[in-house]
């Protein structure tokens, strides 16, 4: 019992350590970046981190949600949507509004319409999220084109609204402007790395437990008293306020917004993210994001770096759903832990090879005596 | 026994009143735009009833929700554009063969992508039906483009006067059509030994295999029975609205909000579900903007899990261990 105990704690400690390296490994991706001429890498990964960062924190409550709640959102878009509308029409509408606080409403007031539906729907068994969700991203979208004096329509804020400034103003803090790419880069992944750590405790929290045991068999959870209803509603919004803060970000970064930021798509993008990566897999959503994120920009770089690939083919939009599609077919049926699981797999794997050959020069060694 | 005899009473329950709701609306409004909106309200969701249908059928079998079932209906909807638009083919064989293709493509995914996973867990399955569904759309995408296309009405365009209201042809076809797959598929799951296995099956899974019926051999039948229906819905209702890459999505949206409606895995809740939602879809249509139409079906959907999560005519979930 006691060896058990110890183990636990020292696993815990064993994410937290992950966490400082994968921290001291993407703080580090301005340095080693510059050092490689653009003559050569032809994107900028800076800049495509950014974005990455701001998808991260989504993909992160997704992956809580889907790997521990075992509940799917096709609608995650819309609360990213509701975060980057909700702070992109305060900021806009008035002057003097503090962005944080703009953030701040927007993760707000997408937590409360999560709940609205989380309540009714993760009541039941089964699957119906899903559908919820699906029907709650198009109505968000429905929103964002229609109501034209609030959102602009599908012009977007600010250009489609008469308001008197030119772009959402940046995200500011106690006056320090996060206005540039490497600022809002350390922005994004400082935030995502809180929220991590925050992921890492809920997972060793009680909530975690009761989840992990909603996940495996929820009527035998029920049974040993877990409220897994509203275990499972608390992560449903609380994914809903990790994507609402993605998304307000992302319109504090690219100053403008419209409605085809926030389409079906990229609902399916966020899961696609979150199976490529690993479902259920501490690291995976943020291994998914990168691989994703980063996997349009060196589609188009491809033809600078092996010459005669045909320039249709770096037109990624085109099949974008495509690959999509398939990625969430042939992960779920070939490879359903993910690439993270496969890292550490592979990891685990050439250690045992690595010490195999050591034993065995070892063994020669000795013959040889 | 007693629950088939309950079925049946329900069944008919539900279609007299639905008859009856229809027969009254019909003195009162007769001739009026009520009536209008009435009509093409029960137009659409018929077509929503059959979708419903194969949704229902999937779940039952496998408890699975199909997220690519609204692509079945828009695969139907372009084959059908192919072949009879484009081809030359006349609308009654265009239409049977645009079916069997759905359908063969229906039954080879089953037994490519689901029959594999049998043993995995429910929300593995439904990861990738939403796979399937999206892949299926970015494919329809790039052989059809992204333009609605507008296919020709299976007799003509010129509206029949029917009780003072203005119908198109084309909603007779629908209806007929969706009143021939309700009854094929009512004797399918009560005449033969193979539907009666699957309700058993649907019943209680371990004790039907207990007593000799597949459930791969069920849950391949559902998908083929499925897609088929789908398939048939979106060809039907095309002359109407345009088909085009994107209809998947929302007829799939509105299907199950039908499902819901009547019951989740009841045939009959299918039809009265999605009857009752086209209707109340119409009228939202012509009171509000229309473009808050879409928006009634998710309302719809969200007010029942509230208030009656096993719908109208279902009944509530057992839990097992």
């Amino acid at each position: 019992m006691d060896r058990k105990l110890e183990k636990g704690r020292s696993s815990g400690r064993g994410d937290y350590r992950t966490l400082l390296i994968v921290a001291a490994f993407i703080f580090l991706v301005p340095a080693w970046s510059r050092m490689i001429p653009g003559e050569v890498l032809h994107m900028d990964i800076v800049n495509v981190m950014v974005f990455a960062g701001i998808y991260a924190c989504v993909v992160i409550g997704l992956n809580l949600l889907v790997g521990y709640g075992g509940q799917i959102s096709l609608g995650h878009a819309a609360f990213f949507g509701i975060g980057a509308y909700t702070t992109a029409i305060l900021c806009t509408r008035f002057a003097w509004f503090p962005t944080w606080l703009g953030a701040l409403s927007g993760v707000l007031l997408a937590g409360l319409i999560g709940w609205l539906v989380g309540v009714p729907v993760l009541r039941l068994k089964g699957n119906y999220l899903a559908m919820a969700t699906l029907g709650l991203g198009e109505i968000a979208f429905i929103l964002f084109t229609q109501l034209k004096g609030l959102t602009g329509g599908t012009i977007g804020i600010p250009q489609g609204l008469n308001v008197s400034v030119s772009e959402i103003p940046p995200l500011s803090v106690f006056g320090f402007k996060f206005d540039s790419d490497i600022k809002f880069f350390f922005l994004a992944w400082a935030i995502v790395m809180l929220l991590m750590l925050l992921n890492i405790n809920i997972i060793r929290s009680r909530v975690g437990r009761g989840l992990r045991a909603l996940h495996s068999s929820e009527i035998a959870a029920d049974a040993m008293g877990v409220n897994t209803s509203r275990y499972k509603t608390q992560v449903f919004v609380l994914s809903a306020m990790f994507a609402a803060l993605g998304g307000a970000l992302f319109a504090h970064f690219q100053r403008y917004i419209n409605p085809e930021s926030f389409v079906f798509s990229v609902s399916i993008l966020f899961i696609t993210m979150v199976v490529v990566g690993g479902m259920g897999n501490l690291w995976g959503g943020i291994v998914g994001v990168i691989v994703l994120t980063f996997l349009p920009s060196v589609i188009q770089a491809m033809p600078q770096w092996i010459p005669g690939i045909p320039a249709s083919l770096t037109n990624f939009s085109n099949y974008s759903l495509v690959l999509y599609g398939l990625l969430l077919i042939v992960f779920m049926m070939f490879m359903p832990q993910g690439i993270a699981a496969g890292l550490s797999r592979a990891s685990a794997f050439t250690g045992r090879r690595a010490k195999r050959l050591r034993d065995r020069i070892q063994a020669r060694k000795y013959e040889g005596h | 026994m007693g629950r088939t005899d309950r079925k049946q009473k329900m069944l008919l329950l539900g279609s007299a009143v639905f008859f009856c709701v229809v027969v009254v609306a019909t003195l009162i409004f007769k001739g009026s735009t009520g009536f209008q909106w009435i009509m093409s309200g029960l137009t659409v969701g018929s077509i929503y009833a059959l979708i419903a249908m194969g949704f229902s059928v999937i779940y039952s079998s496998t408890h699975v929700i199909n997220f690519a079932q609204g692509e079945f209906s828009m695969l139907g909807g372009m084959l059908m554009y192919t072949l009879s638009t484009r081809g030359g083919v006349p609308p009654l064989l265009g239409f049977l063969l645009a079916v069997l293709m759905v359908t063969a493509l229906g039954a080879g995914l089953e037994r490519a992508t689901i029959h594999p996973l049998r043993d995995q867990s429910v929300i593995t399955v439904i990861i990738v039906t939403i796979g399937i569904s999206i892949f299926l759309r970015a494919l329809a995408k790039w052989i059809w483009g992204t333009d609605p296309v507008k296919i020709a009405s299976f007799s003509g365009d010129s509206p029949v006067r029917f009780l003072g209201a203005a119908v198109v042809p084309q909603s007779f076809w629908v209806f007929g059509f969706a009143i021939l797959a309700v009854i094929l598929v009512f004797l399918f799951f009560n005449r033969t030994l193979m539907g009666k296995g699957m309700r058993a099956a649907a019943n209680n899974a371990d004790a039907a295999s207990l007593v000799g019926i597949s459930t791969s051999t069920s849950s391949l039948v559902a998908w083929t029975i499925a897609s088929g229906l789908g398939a048939a819905a979106g060809i039907v209702i095309a002359p109407i609205s345009f088909a085009s890459y994107s209809v998947g999505t929302m007829l799939g949206l509105k299907g199950f909000s039908s499902a819901i409606l009547g019951g989740l895995g009841s045939a009959p809740g299918a039809v009265v579900g999605g009857l009752v939602l086209g209707v109340l879809e119409t009228i939202t249509a012509g009171v509000f903007p229309s473009g808050y139409k879409d928006a009634v079906a998710f309302l719809i959907l969200i007010l029942v899990l509230l208030v009656r999560p096993q719908g109208l005519l279902g009944k509530p979930e057992d839990v097992k261990v």
